[in-house]
Formats: C-alpha cells, structure tokens, sequence
C-alpha cells in the first residue's frame, strides 16, 4: 500500500512538473519533460502493480468480462512495452520506495501482474475496470505506437478509466460555478479555477498536431492566466500532495495522457475531455478515490 | 579527505571574489556559464541576463612577487537580448548557456556566446591610439565649415586611455528548433559545432546563413523519443571526431569522415547499468550534463547527477574511473526531484595536465579528484571562508549517525546554492568557481 501512495505521490508531482513547465520562460525544455515523463511511468508502473495486488477483487471478474472484447493487435503492441517496465517495477518498488517493505509484497502482486499480462490482459483489465468501458476511446488512438513512451500514455489513461472519481468529471461544471467566487476562495483553489473557465474552450478549439508540433508553449493569453496561478501552484503541489487523491491524479493523466505530444503541444484538449466524460462512467471501484473535488483537478482539466 | 602532502597537491588559496554580496540575488545576475581562454589571461562568464563578463589576468605585481596577479573586469556586454518567438508564441530567454574561446589569431580576442537559439561571434579589441587633426571635422566631432579650412593636414595617432570594445561580428541564428546546450570550436579553428536537443549542426566561422546538420537524433514520430542530447564536443587534436552524450547515460562518438549526417556512431559508450541501484530516478540521474575531452584528446569525462567519469577513448564498454560526487544523494532523490534539484546540470572540467578533475555539489561546494593519488577533496566556496590568501579548509560531510565536529550533515545542505559551473586556467593552478551571483577565483599557494 506504501508504494502506491509513494508512486501515486511521485505521480502527482511529476505531473505538476509537467504543468508548470508549460508556463515557465524559455519555453518547454524536452529534456527536463522527457525525464519527468520516464519518471512519471515508473511511478505509473509501480502503482499499477501495486494496485492490483492490494485492491480491486473485482478486478478479476472484470477481465474476464472484457478480455474479449479489449483484446485488440493494438494492445498486443503495447504489451511487450509494458512487460519491460513492469519488470521494472518490481525493482523499483522494491528500492525506490521504502527499503523497509517486504519484498514478498510487491513480487507476488507483480508475478501475478506479470501472468495476467502474458495474455495481454493487463490493458483490457485496465479498461475493462471501468464496466462501461471509458478509456477505449483512448487506446485505439494510441494504438499506433507501440513504444515505451507511448505506452506511458494509453496506460496511463488507462488507470484514468479505473480510478476516475465521481467529482472529477463534473470539474467543468464546478469550475464554471466558482470564477467569480475565485477571489473569495482560498487561494490555491482561486487560481486553480480561474483557469477553469478559459481552458476548456480554448481546448476543444484546438486540432491537435502531434507529429509537427515542435516546442510549443501555451499562448500569450493562457500564459498570462496560469502565471498567476504559477506560485499557488508550487505551493499548491507541496502543499497537497499528501491530500491529493488518486481521482485528482488520474484526471491529471487523462489530460496528460494523449502521448509524450502532449508535452510538447498544448493541442490535446478536445481528447481529454471526452475521456473526463466519458470515465465518469466507469468508476466502480476503488471507494476510497472518491472524494471530495480538489481545487487541483480544476487545474488539471485547465492543463 | 584533506590530503596535503607530496608534490601533486594542492593548497587552494582564495584570491578573489567578483559580485554583489546582497543576499537577494536578481536572477539576470545568475552566472550560467565560465571559461578561460587558451592562453589563462582571460576569464569570461556569461548570466542569465544575458551579460558577457571579460577579466583580465593582470600582470603580476614586482612588489609582491609571491602574490599572482589577479584578474579584474577587461570589458563588459550584453550578448544576448530576450526574444519573442511570435510564430510559436515562445520567449526566448537571453540566458548565455556557453561561451567558448576562439585560439588567438591576432591582437583581438574573439570568442562565441550563445543563448537557446542563437550564437554570436563577439570580438573584443583594444583601442589605445586615436587618430586627431581630421581636416573636415574638430575635436568633438562637430563638422568644420568647409570655408574655414584654409591648409590640409595628416591626421596623427595619439595615445589615448584604454579603451575595450565588443562588437559582435557574426550572428549564427536561426538553425535551431530545440534549446541549444552546446558549443565546441573545433580543432581546424574555422569551424564549430553547436548542439541541442536532437540536432548538431557544424558552422564555418565566417559563414553564418547555412550549418550542417551532421547529427539528427529527432523520431519521425515524435511520440517514440526516448533520449536527448545533452552535450557534445569536439576533439582537440582530431577536427574529423567529435562525441555527444545523451539523457539516457551513453557517449556517441562520431567521424566526419564517415558519412555526411553521422548517425550511426563509431563509438558507443556505455557503462552498463547496475540493477541493485534501480530507483524511480535511475534514469535521471544517470543523464549527462556534461562531457569534456582532456587536454590530451585521449580521454574524456562525463558528469552525471551522481559521479563524474572519465573515459578511455579505447574503451566503450565502461569508464576507465569513477568518482563520487555526492553519494549521500543518492537517499535523497525523492526530496531532490520535488524541488527539481534533480534536473540541476552540473559542469566538469580537467585541469592543464589532465592530472585532476574538478566539479560541483551544493552548499557551495566543489570537488576535485586527483587522478593520479586517487585523492579527492571538497571545498567550499563562501565568503565566511574566504580570507585574503587564506588557505580552503576542506571540508566533509558526514553521512553516519554521528556527525564529527566540523562536519555539516547532509540535511544542513543549502540546495540553492549550487555551484554547477567551475573552470581551470589552463596552464596554472587557478581557478574560477561561480556561486549563483558571485565568481570565485582560487590559487594554489606557491610553496
């Protein structure tokens, strides 16, 4: 349980790293994001597998219900990828975490990660998690790479589909209710939802180029919003993320989730928000994710 | 480890320390970049604001034999100015990342500057003669009335104060879609290369509308990007070699003469990774902020968040010596990442006989190895320890329990301030240190 805290943790951070890169001068710096985006995936992984050893018991029932329909060439892909960083995962949580975790914790929910992922379930499990199946409109769309940083994302907007909280979705909504309290609130949650409102649209307006887009940053208007958020936000990650739930994070993924791309162009919006919607769903497990809206979703959904 | 005895040891004096002592530090004044010239009598660094600092090693006093002489400000500008990006609505910032010395061809001094983008030959001459007696205008300049001037004269030189002037001579712009983080003059002394995150372009020194992209490491899809370059360098006595080291820990090093775009390397070096230590962090700590060949060209060294290396040029399966910079992180990368001290891209630098190798840590520390006794010594570079020709006392940090007296605890260390970039005269034992704001210059004591 204490690796998925730390790697949910580690998550939510790199994240905000992510975030804040967008707005910081110069421009977005590739290498800083790549490795903040290796980072982010070793965390991923390790959550993940830890997940399945600890939680869900209906995860089981759930993969098999959707092995079937999930199981696609272009998941087959992403297995071999995943594999490798699993692999991965079983050191990393056994060292980055706590030393003093047994190893027997994180191997056995591992090994059986790694079985179920023989058969390429592990993407369908993660899908099909969500009973009414959210985050297929995701992976059909990253289905096209099959490498590790790719594999990042499909899966990561995978864990969106599992561990999407009620609140989250209506993230809009509740942003779209506070602009004008924004000044009254306190102020982390203030700046994170004046960036509410803009964000959406000047999302969904935008086509998203990936392949071409080189280092693009944030318009001067959406600059000028986040900037002041820019402080509230460094407090903001320090101050929460212990508080921060899986719920904030995985929406934070799913806007993130579109592919390294999305690093590089702030072109993703239309996607993310159908799948926001779309998750809403599929949450089925997991109670302890649902809790209360955080301010830090509102700027989430603005990334 | 204080190791002070025997031939090849140093005892770093301080001599001086050049910048404001406030304690609120303007980020414009952030020193981001050191070096010496070929010959050691001129120091340049370069801040975030986009400032080129020029000292002069002066000569030394008759007076005070025993003192060397000291380096004072030569000439001052601004290389670099902020841009805006309007097509892709990006500021560019003026940050000089690296400044890299042209060998000395005549009485002027030429050296390259670059920011993110662009790279600008700057010449440094001195005017010291001013030629007076014009016949169409006077002495201040204002034009004589052409009914007044009755004879015709020669205009005389006349000695006049020292006067420095910088004037940039070529502007290299325009050639790069990514951050550049590296220059490197190469050994023909008329072309460089210039390095960012996924291309090295080779320029002629006199022209500046075309480069060659020699390398070119960007994915058709950018999705499958794995690794960046993080630096490169030419080879000092072999102007067809030249490496680049990458985010993922490895060295390419690469012949012109093999192909015109050389993506396939010649060498590849790798140091293969050891699976105990694998952490969420393995593979930021192992990127390389830094390669540098030895004076030598046979070996070169690599700086990763951890250790410095250095490499055989022989040999690619693993580094020929590793040294630890600050192993006592390695428990902290967690706390390191969150404030991004992680990412912190620290510069090495060999000394004139390849005998040691130096580089920074935090709380204004700096380290240096000597090869050859396999000692190492860490130092501080601080005002409160900085008296007049007072020697460095070394210093340690405890990583046990028990913290000695003199000691500083690894939770005591100040991780703002940072010393990533340091510089050694080439051919004495000087050295210029940046600390955030300040430059500090060591001397070893004359015995």
């Amino acid at each position: 349980m204490e690796f998925k805290v730390e790697a949910h943790r580690i998550m939510s951070i790199s994240l905000g790293k992510i975030y804040n890169s967008r707005v910081q001068r110069g421009g977005i710096k590739l290498h800083k994001n790549l490795l903040v985006s290796l980072v982010l995936r070793s965390a991923r992984q390790v959550y993940l597998s830890d997940y399945y050893g600890g939680i869900c018991l209906s995860a089981q029932q759930a993969r098999e219900w959707c092995e079937g329909e999930y199981m696609t060439s272009d998941q087959d892909k992403l297995i071999p990828g995943s594999t490798e960083s699993l692999s991965e995962s079983d050191e990393t949580s056994d060292v980055a975490v706590d030393k003093q975790e047994p190893r027997d914790v994180v191997e056995s929910p591992a090994a059986q990660h790694v079985e179920t992922q023989a058969s390429g379930e592990q993407d369908s499990a993660e899908n099909g998690l969500s009973v009414s199946g959210c985050s297929d409109i995701n992976t059909p769309e990253e289905s096209p790479e099959a490498t590790p940083t790719c594999e990042v994302a499909s899966v990561v907007t995978a864990i969106s589909s599992n561990c999407i909280s009620a609140p989250s979705p209506s993230d809009p909504n509740e942003a779209t209710e506070t602009p004008t309290d924004c000044q009254t609130d306190n102020s982390e949650s203030a700046e994170n939802h004046s960036d509410e409102p803009k964000a959406p649209q000047a999302y969904t307006n935008r086509k998203r180029t990936a392949e071409d887009s080189e280092l693009t940053d944030s318009p001067t208007k959406r600059t000028k919003v986040t900037s002041t958020s820019l402080p509230s936000t460094n407090d903001e990650n320090k101050g929460e993320t212990e508080e921060m739930d899986t719920s904030n994070v995985s929406s934070l993924i799913t806007i993130f989730g579109s592919s390294f791309s999305g690093l590089l162009s702030n072109k993703e919006g239309e996607q993310p928000d159908s799948e926001a919607e779309d998750s809403d769903s599929g949450q089925i497990c997991c109670d302890q994710m649902l809790k209360n809206l955080n301010p830090w979703s509102t700027a989430i959904v603005a990334f | 480890m204080a190791g002070v005895a025997g031939g090849n040891d140093f005892q770093w004096c301080f001599s001086q320390v050049k910048g404001a002592i406030d304690e609120d530090v303007a980020e414009a004044d952030i020193i981001s970049t050191v070096e010496f010239n070929n010959s050691g009598e001129f120091l340049a660094t370069g801040d975030k604001g986009g400032r080129v600092v020029i000292f002069q090693h002066e000569q030394e006093c008759k007076n005070r034999p025993h003192l060397r002489g000291e380096y004072n400000v030569y000439s001052t500008f601004q290389s670099h100015e902020p841009e805006f990006d309007y097509l892709k609505s990006l500021e560019i910032e003026e940050k000089i990342n690296k400044i890299r010395w042209l060998p000395q061809q005549n009485s002027a001094h030429f050296l390259l500057s670059t920011n993110d983008k662009t790279i600008k030959l700057w010449k440094i001459s001195e005017r010291d003669k001013r030629a007076e007696g014009y016949n169409l205008k006077d002495e201040d300049g204002r034009l004589r009335d052409p009914f007044r001037i009755t004879s015709l004269r020669v205009p005389v030189l006349m000695p006049m104060d020292l006067m420095v002037e910088a004037s940039p001579r070529r502007v290299f712009a325009n050639a790069h879609t990514y951050h550049i983080n590296s220059i490197s003059v190469n050994s023909d002394h008329q072309t460089y290369l210039s390095a960012d995150d996924l291309r090295i372009n080779l320029w002629h020194l006199e022209i500046t509308d075309r480069s060659f992209n020699i390398v070119d490491i960007k994915p058709a899809n950018m999705e499958e990007l794995t690794e960046v370059i993080t630096a490169a360098e030419c080879q000092p006595n072999q102007c067809n070699v030249f490496v680049y080291s990458s985010s993922k820990g490895t060295i390419r090093l690469c012949d012109m003469r093999a192909a015109a775009l050389c993506d396939r390397h010649t060498k590849f070096f790798e140091e293969p990774e050891d699976p105990s230590s694998r952490s969420f962090f393995s593979e930021i700590i192992s990127s390389i902020s830094d390669v540098k060949f030895s004076h030598s060209g046979r070996y070169m060294m690599t700086r990763d968040y951890l250790s410095v290396k250095v490499w055989d040029l022989n040999m690619e399966n693993r580094p020929v010596e590793t040294y630890q910079v600050h192993e006592y992180l390695r428990s902290k990368l967690c706390s390191l990442y969150e404030n991004d001290c992680i990412f912190d891209k620290f510069e090495c630098c060999w000394n004139g006989s390849d005998s040691a190798i130096m580089t920074g840590s935090y709380n204004n520390f700096f380290r240096m190895f000597d090869r050859n006794t396999r000692k190492d010594i860490t130092l501080e570079a601080s005002r409160e320890s900085s008296k007049p020709r007072g020697t460095l006392k070394p210093r340690k940090v405890s990583t046990g329990g028990k913290r000695k007296k003199d000691e500083i605890s690894v939770d005591s260390l100040d991780f703002n301030k940072k010393i990533l970039h340091t510089a050694w005269h080439p051919k004495e034992n000087v050295i210029a240190v940046a600390a955030t704001n300040n430059l500090y210059i060591f001397q070893d004591k004359i015995n």
